[in-house]
């Protein structure tokens, strides 16, 4: 069992490669920061729109950014695991 | 039997029969062929290492006319290859990632590093044994190349290219030596303008025979050495071997797009002018390469040397020259060089020499599916009746949709085969052949999903055969409540269409994948409340059930045509981080959850 773990540990240490890793988590965290800015610019035009078919098209993209946040927050987490291991 | 099939067996002939008849040019003759088979490996063993490095620098070095004019000099010294930075930059600027003025000056530069081959040849070349270098060369460089792994491959390629360089040179100069002994063609020189005009046309024709400017100077670099060609004859045949050198261009760039018909233009005027320049002022010219020479110490009797020098100076006075009307030549190419009119189905972008680099093969076929899109786009919004430029403009698209009185004439079928489905089938052909390439396989993931997005298109296009029958048949009902069923359908499609041609121009910043979710969850919120109307129509008696089935049908066909809009446009606008984009774009299912939780709290959160 020992002998077992210790290849799986081999293997990961092998197979893993760090400078893509670290690129693809650098890359994920500059998107993320463009999210963001998106983000803040659609709350702002959203606070001067009084046109009812513009502000729900607005909110939808709204919708969208904060989901794609999330999903791209989830991805540096999974990243960051892989680095850990 | 065409000419062009009948060429190589004539010269392979001719070659036999002066090779068995006059065995003094054996020599000769397995130099010339060493040598270009020396730069065959060289431009093999540099393409190993081109997978990124020379075309990151490349596109870093066209900001500035100095910067390209840099490039190509230290390229084209460091390869000893103007063939291939000029195969390199036709290809970019035929797939527009760099401008023809940038690649004009690369082109200039080129042609004086590759002066450097000159001095190379008649310093070192005939001075030392480079033969006792060659033979380690060549052994260390067959064991390299016997390994798998593609940079001892490259290198092993590199040093049996310098090894056969070297053998070539030493097969030259024993060959002339040999030569020598049994004819004198120094008989033949000629003096004054007849003789310079006779030896530029001789030097042209070695080069255009050979491919080689490199090849051909190493004639006449070892022709002089042995005092078979006068020093002015030599001078003379240097001149010819650049415009030979241009003419190879010229063919090369024959087979390109616009862009590298253009630049192979350039080339040629370029060394017609330098080298017209030279032959006006061969005399002037002489006398300063006489001056320079002893200037920088070369021996008056060293005319090796005086012709590399005399080989650079015209090189670069031909540099000196253009470099002020770079700007101009490139404006009045682009005039004078216009593409031959032809219907929207040619491809654009796909040619042959896209396929040399990864970068611009996955440039050339993202471009072209591009292309694909537009047509497919124009025709689209031919099929709901609303024109182009409505489209391309801020217009009111409710307004044009409310103001339609008939429909647009238009034979889908025949539309589709002619703008699309031609377009799509060489867009597959062309990533065939380029994923069947050894040195594409590093792009072979963004190839197929570009093959999957021009396959969208096509799939797009047909979906709008099946909703332009019926919009036809309903779209301009006398019943109010289909009409306006329709219309809706219409105004979709069209903001559809206007929002992607935005995404295309890159009008609505940097986050496509943003603006591609976004379109989706409107489209899912908008096809949900067209359905619930529907079904409040026919509760209401408003609407037959029969009516409101070709509509619900109709409005399925407008899902699938958006869909593959989207998902094309997505590949399309992804430009080369496929992955990643795709990675932290939504998924069916997240952009379902979505328009419901949208729907769910009554208005968007």
């Amino acid at each position: 069992m020992k002998l077992k773990k210790l290849l799986e540990k081999v293997e990961k240490f092998l197979s893993a490669d760090p400078d893509t890793q670290a690129s693809e988590r650098k890359k994920v965290r500059e998107l993320l920061r463009a999210l963001k800015d998106k983000e803040k610019a659609l709350r702002r035009q959203l606070e001067e729109i009084e046109d009812g078919e513009e502000r729900e098209s607005l909110r939808t993209r709204l919708d969208v950014v904060r989901a794609q946040r999330m999903k791209g927050v989830e991805r540096i987490k999974t990243l960051r695991k892989k680095k850990a291991l | 039997m065409t000419r062009k099939q009948l060429f190589v067996p004539t010269v392979l002939l001719g070659l036999a029969i002066v090779l068995w008849f006059a065995s003094d040019y054996m020599e000769i003759a397995v130099g010339v062929a060493f040598f270009l088979f020396g730069m065959h490996c060289l431009e093999e063993g540099f393409k190993v290492f081109t997978g990124g490095t020379l075309e990151r620098v490349l596109r870093r070095s066209t900001d500035r006319l100095w910067k390209c004019l840099l490039f190509g000099t230290a390229s084209t010294t460091v390869m000893q290859s103007s063939t291939l930075v000029s195969l390199i930059t036709i290809s970019f600027v035929s797939a527009e990632m760099i401008a023809l003025a940038a690649g004009i000056g690369i082109i200039m530069g080129a042609n004086i590093g590759t002066t450097t081959g000159a001095w190379l040849i008649a310093g070192l070349g005939l001075r030392v044994n480079i033969a006792a270098y060659a033979m380690p060369m060549l052994v260390f460089g067959v064991v390299m190349l016997m390994q798998n792994a593609k940079g001892v491959k490259g290198a092993g390629y590199l040093l049996m290219g310098a090894g056969f360089l070297f053998f070539g040179i030493h097969y030259m100069k024993e060959g002339f030596d040999t030569f020598q002994g049994a004819m004198d063609l120094s008989a033949y020189s000629m003096s004054g303008l007849a003789g310079v005009l006779m030896f530029t046309l001789i030097g042209m024709l070695m080069t255009v025979i050979m491919q080689s400017s490199h090849a051909s100077l190493l004639i006449i670099i070892t022709a002089l050495a042995a005092g078979q060609v006068s020093y002015e004859n030599a001078l003379a045949m240097a001149i010819g071997a650049n415009l030979g050198s241009a003419i190879t261009t010229a063919l090369g760039g024959l087979a390109a797009n616009i862009g590298g018909r253009r630049l192979a233009a350039a080339h040629v005027i370029f060394n017609v002018i330098s080298a017209a320049v030279a032959i006006t002022f061969i005399g002037q010219l002489s006398w300063l390469v006489g001056w320079l020479a002893s200037l920088i110490g070369i021996r008056p009797d060293d005319y090796l040397l005086q012709l590399a020098l005399f080989h650079t100076i015209f090189n670069v006075l031909g540099v000196v020259i253009l470099v002020p009307v770079v700007g101009v030549l490139a404006s009045a190419l682009e005039r004078w060089i216009k593409p031959a009119p032809q219907s929207s189905e040619q491809p654009l972008y796909l040619y042959a020499d896209a396929l040399e680099t990864p970068e611009t093969a996955v440039t050339a076929v993202r471009k072209e599916v591009q292309h694909l899109f537009d047509n497919a786009s124009g025709l689209i919004a031919h099929g709901i009746s609303l024109k182009r430029s409505t489209i391309d403009s801020d217009a009111s698209l409710q307004e044009a949709i409310a103001a339609t009185r008939r429909h647009f004439p238009l034979d889908i079928e025949a539309a589709y085969e002619e703008k699309i489905k031609s377009l799509h089938s060489e867009i597959v052909g062309f990533i065939a052949s380029a994923r069947s390439q050894k040195n594409l396989e590093a792009v072979s993931d963004e190839l197929y999903a570009l093959r999957q997005a021009s396959r969208d298109v096509a799939e797009a296009v047909k979906g709008m055969k099946h909703l332009h029958t019926n919009l036809v048949q309903y779209g301009l009902s006398e019943n109010t409540a289909v009409r306006a069923k329709y219309d809706a359908i219409r105004l979709r499609l069209g903001k559809l269409l206007r929002q992607l041609r935005q995404l295309m121009q890159g009008e609505t910043g940097e986050l496509p994948a943003l603006e591609v979710d976004a379109a989706r969850v409107d489209l899912h919120k908008t096809s949900r409340k067209m359905l619930d109307e529907l079904d409040e129509l026919i509760r209401s008696h408003k609407l037959r059930p029969a009516i409101a089935t070709s509509i619900m049908n109709d409005e399925n066909y407008l899902m699938q045509i958006a869909s593959n809009l989207l998902d094309a446009a997505q590949v399309v606008l992804a430009g080369g981080a496929v992955d990643l984009k795709d990675g932290l774009s939504l998924d069916r299912i997240e952009l379902k959850e979505l328009a419901s939780q949208q729907e769910a709290t009554g208005r968007p959160k």
